[in-house]
């Protein structure tokens, strides 16, 4: 065999070798690498739903280690602030503080009310959107592994904002509903038929967060 | 769903393109709120004791694996409405997957009741003339709450009135056809109540504001299903 063929012959080889590995390369899902916003979710609200359907615990252990999670994973006075709408530029600073004591009470009974509606099941983590500099969407599916029927899984999403290095969720919405927002709407509507009276808020917060205690009948049904 | 309504859809028309909501201040177009809080207290009482009670009764008494199939079934003729409104706001890759879930489910799964077409990883979605005319850019007009048929602004309910258009089951016509509407009407409602039973009652009893909860969970389940359920981060306020 001349000396060009086997050339010839040992690049063709290289190159359809090369081909191949290229075409590996392409086939093979790359992972792609999670973002700290995403992984931020991940980890922790897992840890949440997980501690939600720990059965182990009593209820007011459950309770308590639910409050210090979301307490620690939110950044509760800025959430409750938004929820007031524009009272939080007329009402006083006592009131306001009052209100955030009685609203962190509040969001956490509500969350811990909802999300055990999800306990027991898996977050997936799907993408981000940078909404703008730190503040992040994080697209999640909750799938319930126990589902009778091939049900869909659960569009939820979690808006993350770097407060000086250190994520916090400020919303989450389900299906499309913001919590917060659906909130701030209530609380709105509230003031404007109790005469923008925060205090008044404050305790129809109070009131209602312990009838969730106490799983009791909700007193905001109409007559 | 497409649902027999008596509003003339003229009437409708001229409603609609005289109520515009108030930018982003959602809150604030509701200007009949006094006579919607009155309506939606009625039916909250029906809801509260004759649909809730019939919806436990239905979970008690039907199994569930007869329960998926039933809701299986409905949700599958609902499909050519969900497609002509893809066709009409420009989803082909969602017609398709529509036409797919339709031909899948009614053959290979027995006339709807099995929902092969997600084993098979095609998603559902559903669509209505409310959505198109969104996409189409016309505002929803004033919230309105209805006896019987709760939150139904003006663009909603057009929309549901040019949807029983859409569905070809209108044009059939048979012994008891009516009876036969008026139970597939029932049964939907009734399967859909039983569904949401428990994240109606959490939100329930965590509401300040029972009507404006419901008002605010209305406006953006809409507009999530208006976005394909893509959130429109700029329409997000700030904190």
């Amino acid at each position: 065999m001349h000396l060009s063929e086997m050339t010839g012959g040992r690049i063709r080889g290289t190159f359809f070798l090369g081909l191949l590995a290229v075409a590996f390369a392409l086939a093979i899902p790359q992972a792609r690498a999670a973002s700290p916003a995403e992984n931020f979710v991940s980890v922790n609200v897992q840890k949440g739903l997980a501690l939600l359907y720990n059965h182990g615990l009593t209820q007011a252990d459950k309770q308590a280690q639910f409050r210090d999670f979301l307490t620690s994973l939110t950044d509760m006075r800025r959430i409750a602030l938004f929820t007031l709408g524009p009272a939080r530029r007329t009402a006083s600073p006592t009131d306001i503080n009052e209100f955030v004591d009685a609203f962190h009470e509040f969001a956490v009974a509500v969350y811990e009310s909802r999300l055990s509606l999800y306990s027991g099941q898996t977050l997936r983590v799907m993408n981000s959107t940078a909404r703008a500099p730190g503040d992040y969407i994080v697209s999640t599916r909750i799938i319930d592994p126990n589902a009778q029927n091939a049900q869909q899984p659960l569009q939820v999403d979690f808006r993350v904002e770097d407060e000086n290095g250190k994520f916090v969720v400020i919303d989450v919405s389900v299906l499309g509903i913001w919590l917060a927002i659906e909130e701030r709407d209530q609380f709105t509507a509230f003031l404007d038929q109790n005469s923008d009276s925060v205090p008044a808020l404050a305790s129809h917060l109070r009131q209602l967060t312990q009838q969730m205690h106490n799983g009791g009948a909700p007193s905001s049904q109409p007559d | 769903m497409a649902t027999v309504r008596g509003f003339p859809l003229l009437f409708l028309g001229i409603w609609l393109t005289a109520c515009s909501t108030a930018g982003d201040d959602r809150a604030a177009n509701d200007p009949y709120e006094a006579t919607n809080r009155q309506v939606f207290a009625f039916d909250a009482k029906l809801d509260r004791n004759i649909l809730l009670p019939t919806a436990a009764f239905y979970t008690q008494v039907i199994p569930g694996p007869v329960r998926d199939s039933l809701h299986n079934f409905l949700a599958n003729i609902d499909l050519p409405v969900t497609f002509a409104n893809d066709i009409l706001q420009g989803e082909t890759k969602r017609g398709a997957q529509t036409v797919g879930r339709f031909v899948i489910n009614s053959t290979v799964g027995v006339g709807g009741l099995a929902d092969v077409a997600a084993k098979l990883g095609v998603p559902a979605h559903t669509e209505d003339f409310g959505q198109t005319l969104a996409v189409w850019g016309i505002p929803e007009g004033p919230y309105i709450v209805l006896p019987f048929l709760g939150p139904d602004p003006p663009r909603d309910a057009a929309g549901q009135v040019v949807d029983i258009f859409f569905d070809p089951t209108t044009y059939l016509r048979y012994k008891q056809h009516i009876w036969w509407s008026a139970g597939r009407v029932s049964v939907s409602v009734i399967d859909r109540r039983a569904r949401n039973a428990a994240i109606i009652q959490s939100i329930e009893r965590g509401s300040v504001d029972y009507y404006a909860s419901v008002r605010s969970l209305y406006r953006q389940h809409r507009q999530n299903e208006i976005n394909n359920g893509k959130t429109n981060t700029n329409d997000l306020p700030n904190f």
